[in-house]
């Protein structure tokens, strides 16, 4: 009797697939988890992570806590936080149901524009702000000028919430538009013959619909205004507001000239808290959402909404907050680019100039900014999509006993806000021998980014392994195939459009990436957010909005070429 | 060929036992079928056979090579099995032309292009699609997607074939012709093939042999014709075909033949059969068995005809005889409110209980 030997296709008895199995899980282990041991250790040790004769202590957090005006800045984060949630859901919302579902003039390409903020990052948008509506911004000038007056104040916690809701707004929009758009229209019709009106069927059944997107974006805009640093940095720091971000970011900075390790590894655990309990809530309120799924089966479009006489109020309400909130930022940037001084007292014709972007294309350190951008995106994208792609085929394809695992430590970088994720590379670095050799290159930027953006890839590419049905493997390994040969020669192909996808994210959100960074990099590896995010400080409007517009163009450059050569979906 | 052994196959996810202690003896070119309700674990058992789930306990072997060993925990990967298996859906890989969909299994058994070519072109041949090769699987439709499938699985020459319920995304007319050419060409390959379907008459129309399986066991294993004429049980009796189950109490017992006396007071007699403790039992007859009859005699009784349904090639009939009641099946119309029957005595089977579920 033969015994479990002579191969159907002829295969060596060595099984790769689980070697694969379990070097990309050690190595998802080690990258998630890399970064987070030092911080924890760094939070309990009276000094330095590299000081052999550091002793453990509870003494960090008793100094973070006595230092003066801590609790100012927790409460200025959390209700920054709130605000920055509460603006971005009560717009994000409106606009999603007024551009998906009514005839709305204009609303192809205010939708259009409505998404654009998403490709920058938070440092452009704080800039475009700051050369708008800042003190001395060019609308408020023109206001104070030609109205009397200019009733907003950038410089307070109210001003930057406000701030960072309506640049956040069109994430929510983004999800309420999949939820309203893609509601089964079956419901409302049958809403209609039960005798409800047309306004009566939407606000009955299909606004309901898009409460899992509510529930799921605002705890995402929460998060995301507790970890944001571009706006308090900028609008906090003249005033002297101080976020958690900003005071990570101002001791992490000095860390290096006063010893204070143990402050910034306190508050930094405390930070990582805060946002894995808000990312786990969220995950609890989602539950049950299945009640509320209803895209099955063909895509049908639903009716739209005639507005009526309504849809001209409508129209310049939507129009207002594009022009206001969008264009004008736009606008703001790349104009303060092309001239000396920006201000509507002097006609713009008098201060062009093109002196900003040859300042930027003449200094060494600009340049290589701009090239390592591209480089970290370009090739830190096709990394980080073949890794990504490699966790999700075993997690959602694989019989591997522990892949229920590696899906969450993979995820679990949702809940690792920037500004950590570089700390605690920073600290890796240093304290891991033989990684010394990458310190300051942009091969670390990449690695920080990579994983930071592991739940933004397997986003993308999830749902479109989810379409494929398994017995396409299962074929392919009764036809004599391997896993890794069903998963490289049957399910990659397939997935192609999806990968496509992933990358092209992944390109935008290192493109703009700049917080991650902000620990990582050495004169060598400036990327242009950091660059930006250091011009900035120093108050050098000229360049940045030249760096800004660079990066803008860019981003649109690829956005286009992805969408029309590739086919990728890059939100929608 | 290679014949297929199923010896004390036993299947648990978890607390649930999806397959309980199967034994199976499946010889060399036999057309074996396994005929079940949904969730009988027809299909488990399946692709148990194709290593495409893990089986708990039991022997799997084709030929002389074992598949499966509970007893050793030794379990041969799917791809390495060497069987060929047609999916319910097909599973056509939608990015490879049906050439290519074909070619894929050869190149993993590293065959050189010429060789790969002339298999392809032959099992192509073999279900008549030579001019289909280089389309796209959306361009097919069901039925050629599914002849398609079947090249696929067959082109390598795998010794033992599995097909999970081919046939059930055809339409109906197309169902039909499909399982006769499926047969043929089965009978032309001589290869040992194991066939998963719900459908009754698919199963009496293609297979050597019927595995009727129900609840994780099987319940009756013979040809077609013996599996719908002497059905082991009443699950059988009810699921193959359909059947009347009518309460009788025993009179006399015997070798070869019982007398039951029916609800009504009518005496039949039966095919010989056991009661239960009792001495209650259920007599099964199938409509079609029951007839008009001329005059009284044995085994006859009269009733009343209470609703008439007309379905095309018969009519069928719900009557009644007191508390008993049945239905009849009738090439004629019957237009007296009353009707004198004949229940032959080799159509009465007697089972101790009626199936779960009536």
């Amino acid at each position: 009797m033969t015994d479990l030997t002579d191969a159907g296709a002829g295969r060596p008895a060595f099984d790769r697939s689980r070697l694969i199995f379990w070097g990309v899980s050690l190595l998802t282990a080690v990258l998630v988890f890399g970064p987070i041991l030092p911080i924890i250790l760094q939070a309990f040790l009276d000094k330095p992570l590299y000081d052999d004769t550091a002793g453990l202590t509870l003494g960090n957090f008793g100094r973070l806590f006595s230092e003066p005006g801590v609790g100012r800045i927790f409460l200025n984060t959390l209700y920054f936080g709130a605000l920055t949630m509460a603006v971005a859901q009560v717009f994000g919302a409106v606009m999603a149901v007024l551009v998906g579902r009514t005839n709305l003039p204009g609303r192809r390409w205010m939708g259009e524009v409505f998404i654009w903020p998403l490709f920058v990052s938070n440092l452009v948008i704080a800039f475009g702000w700051f050369t708008m509506y800042g003190p001395s911004g060019f609308i408020t000038l023109a206001s104070r000028t030609y109205l009397g007056g200019a009733p907003w104040n950038l410089y307070s916690v109210t001003g930057m919430g406000i701030v960072a809701g309506l640049s956040q707004a069109p994430l929510t929009y983004l999800m309420c538009l999949a939820a309203v758009t893609k509601a089964d229209p079956q419901l409302e019709d049958a809403a209609r013959s039960a005798g409800a009106g047309p306004f009566r069927a939407l606000w009955s059944v299909t606004i309901p619909m898009i409460r899992p997107a509510m529930i799921y974006s605002a705890v995402l805009n929460f998060v995301i205004g507790i970890e944001m640093l571009a706006i308090p940095l900028l609008f906090g720091g003249p005033s002297g507001i101080q976020t958690v971000t900003t005071f990570l970011y101002d001791k992490g900075i000095n860390a290096a000239v006063r010893p204070e390790y143990g402050i910034v590894g306190a508050a930094a655990i405390l930070l990582l808290i805060v946002v894995a309990l808000l990312v786990w809530l969220q995950g609890r309120l989602m539950q049950g959402a299945g009640r509320f799924v209803t895209v099955r089966g063909k895509a049908s479009r639903p009716s739209t909404l005639d507005l009526g006489p309504w849809k001209w109020a409508a129209f310049a309400f939507v129009f207002g907050f594009v022009l206001l909130t969008i264009l004008s930022i736009f606008g703001g940037i790349f104009l303060r680019s092309v001239v000396t001084f920006l201000t509507p007292l002097i006609p713009i014709w008098k201060v062009l100039t093109t002196g900003n972007f040859e300042l930027v294309l003449s200094s060494e350190t600009y340049v290589r900014s701009i090239v390592n951008s591209v480089v970290v995106s370009v090739v830190g994208a096709a990394i980080g999509t073949f890794f990504i792609v490699v966790i999700a085929l075993i997690a959602r394809r694989s019989e591997f006993r522990f892949r229920r695992p590696l899906e969450y430590v993979a995820l679990f970088p949702r809940a690792l806000p920037g500004i950590i994720a570089g700390l605690g590379f920073f600290y890796a670095v240093i304290w891991m021998p033989g990684l010394d050799a990458i310190r300051g290159t942009i091969f670390v930027l990449i690695l920080a980014f990579v994983v930071r953006y592991i739940p933004v890839g397997f986003g993308a590419i999830a749902p479109a392994l989810a379409q494929i049905g398994d017995e396409l493997d299962r074929g392919a390994r009764i036809s004599g195939a391997d896993w890794w040969t069903t998963v490289t020669r049957i399910i990659l192909p397939i997935l192609k459009p999806a990968l496509f996808s992933c990358y092209a994210l992944l390109f935008i959100h290192f493109f703009k990436e700049y917080v991650t960074a902000a620990f990582l990099y050495q004169p060598g590896s400036e990327i242009i957010g950091t660059t930006m995010l250091q011009l900035v400080a120093q108050g050098d409007n000229g360049p940045v909005s030249a760096l800004a517009t660079i990066q803008v163009i860019i981003t649109a450059l690829f956005v286009f070429l992805a969408r029309r050569l590739l086919g990728a979906k890059i939100y929608g | 060929m290679a014949d297929l052994i199923i010896e004390n196959l036993t299947i648990k996810y978890g607390e649930v036992t999806a397959v309980e202690n199967l034994s199976i003896n499946v010889p060399s070119g036999e057309f074996l079928t396994l005929l079940g309700p949904s969730g009988c674990g027809k299909s488990t058992t399946l692709f148990a056979v194709a290593g495409l789930n893990h089986a708990t306990s039991g022997t799997i072997r084709v030929g002389d090579r074992i598949l499966f060993n509970g007893d050793r925990k030794a379990t041969v990967p799917p791809e390495r099995r060497n069987i060929g298996l047609v999916f319910q859906s097909y599973a056509l890989w939608p990015h490879k032309t049906v050439a290519d969909n074909l070619a894929f299994p050869l190149i993993l058994r590293k065959m050189g292009k010429s060789e790969r070519d002339e298999r392809i072109k032959e099992a192509l041949g073999l279900v008549e699609m030579l001019p289909y090769a280089e389309r796209f699987p959306f361009e097919l439709s069901g039925g050629q997607q599914q002849r398609v499938a079947l090249a696929r699985a067959l082109v390598y020459r795998p010794p033992l074939l599995l097909l999970d319920e081919p046939l059930s995304n055809l339409d109906a007319k197309l169902r039909e012709r499909a399982r006769v050419w499926l047969r043929e060409l089965q009978e032309r390959l001589k290869v040992t093939t194991v066939y998963v379907t719900h459908d009754q008459s698919e199963a009496l129309a293609v297979s050597d042999r019927i595995a009727v399986m129900s609840m994780g066991r099987m319940r009756q294993l013979g040809s077609p014709r013996e599996i719908y004429e002497t059905p082991a049980d009443s699950f059988v009796a009810d699921f193959i075909g359909s059947s009347n189950f009518l309460d009788a109490r025993m009179i006399e017992g015997g070798t070869d033949h019982a007398l039951v006396e029916l609800g009504d007071g009518t005496r039949l007699t039966t095919a010989p059969g056991r009661a239960a403790a009792d001495g209650t039992l259920v007599v099964a007859v199938r409509p079609e068995r029951i007839s008009v009859a001329t005059a009284e005699g044995p085994n006859t009784l009269r009733a009343k005809v209470e609703q008439k349904v007309y379905l095309g090639s018969v009519w069928q009939y719900v009557v009644r005889s007191g508390p008993v009641e049945f239905r009849i099946q009738t090439t004629f119309e019957i237009d007296a409110p009353e009707v004198l029957l004949h229940i032959p005595a080799d159509a009465c089977a007697l089972f101790s209980e009626k199936p779960v579920g009536n």
